[in-house]
């Protein structure tokens, strides 16, 4: 979806620098949506750098920014559960589509993968 | 420090996440109130414990991990946990194995139960909110009520109604549990995006765009190993 968003809205972006978790992604506030997405992913995680990615975004998007991507972040959680505990995947011919962005994300190797 | 309170948060997206969380408390389709509440706290403790269990080792078979006389089957317990902690690593000879022992239909909707947990919880931490208390279990019996056009899916290992895969397999997972995919996807259209408007790049509530949405999804998506 990020790459079909970027092509049809004519933006540009980094997926290498999402898939490290550092870099510019090349979207407005992208670093600091990644930090606070890499601290959101994990409930348990380092509270401290939950709490500073948080802040980060704050000052430089606004409470409303922050709110969104944590319910975001919220929604993912809740997806990727429903993905893969009922085993959703995708047909073959829109993995052979995907194969590039699964490349670049470093999806390929994931044990998640599943073709229909 | 900048302070965070409830009146930061969407009125849309408050409603939508009481209303899910206070569900867990009803009985369902498949499990009664005090079971989903007893299989939502294993959840959350999954969840939100320092060092969880491995994927190997079911909580069942560890000294203090779940409550003494479950309402709920260990069985189910043992699969909210991995669903909560290890989503990524489930198989499907495991998925045949447990829905074999509970019904594939119970199955769904404790896999629903996660993902209502999933999101309160996140969303919460994630925004420097306190957690919410479950909510208290109603009596009732769960109302069993199974579509009539249930078939076999080609993109999900659980059942869903005809015709299969006529659309996305996320989109289809839980039809088999009418009640669970209503509160799914308007729980969906208030954290992300309507359903009516997925198709639109150029949608936002005026906040993120939707690539600045995507990044967030997709690092979330890659960090907790979901191929899809």
């Amino acid at each position: 979806m990020l790459s079909w968003s970027c092509r049809q809205s004519e933006t540009e972006v980094n997926l290498g620098a999402i898939a490290a978790g550092r870099g510019d992604p090349g979207l407005p506030l992208g670093a600091d949506l990644v930090r606070f997405a890499s601290a959101a992913a994990s409930v348990r995680g380092d509270r401290a750098e939950m709490t500073a990615a948080r802040e980060a975004l704050i000052n430089s998007g606004g409470k409303a920014v922050m709110i969104d991507a944590a319910a975001v972040a919220a929604n993912f959680h809740m997806m990727t559960r429903l993905a893969d505990g009922t085993g959703a995947r995708y047909p073959a011919t829109r993995l052979e589509e995907m194969a590039p962005v699964i490349d670049e994300m470093g999806a390929s190797e994931m044990s998640s993968r599943r073709s229909g | 420090m900048t302070a965070i309170d409830e009146s930061a948060v969407r009125p849309d997206l408050t409603a939508a996440h009481r209303q899910a969380w206070d569900s867990l408390g009803t009985p369902g389709t498949w499990w009664n109130g005090h079971q989903r509440v007893e299989l939502a706290a294993t959840a959350v403790a999954a969840l939100t414990v320092d060092e969880p269990l491995p994927p190997w080792t079911a909580p069942s078979t560890v000294d203090g991990v779940l409550p003494a006389n479950p309402a709920a089957p260990l069985i189910a317990h043992d699969a909210m946990y991995r669903i909560a902690t290890h989503a990524g690593t489930i198989t499907e000879p495991w998925f045949e194995r447990v829905s074999g022992e509970l019904g594939d239909l119970a199955y769904v909707e404790l896999v629903a139960i996660a993902c209502t947990v999933a999101a309160v919880t996140t969303f919460r931490g994630a925004a420097g909110l306190p957690r919410w208390e479950l909510p208290e279990p109603a009596d009732g019996e769960p109302s069993r009520v199974v579509p009539p056009d249930l078939v076999p899916a080609g993109l999900n290992w659980v059942r869903v109604t005809s015709p299969a895969d006529a659309i996305a397999a996320v989109v289809q997972a839980f039809t088999s549990v009418p009640a669970e995919n209503e509160r799914l996807w308007t729980l969906a259209a208030a954290q992300y995006i309507p359903n009516t408007e997925m198709v639109d790049p150029h949608w936002t509530r005026g906040s993120l765009s939707r690539p600045q949405m995507e990044l967030v999804a997709a690092r979330i998506s890659q960090l907790r190993e979901c191929f899809y």
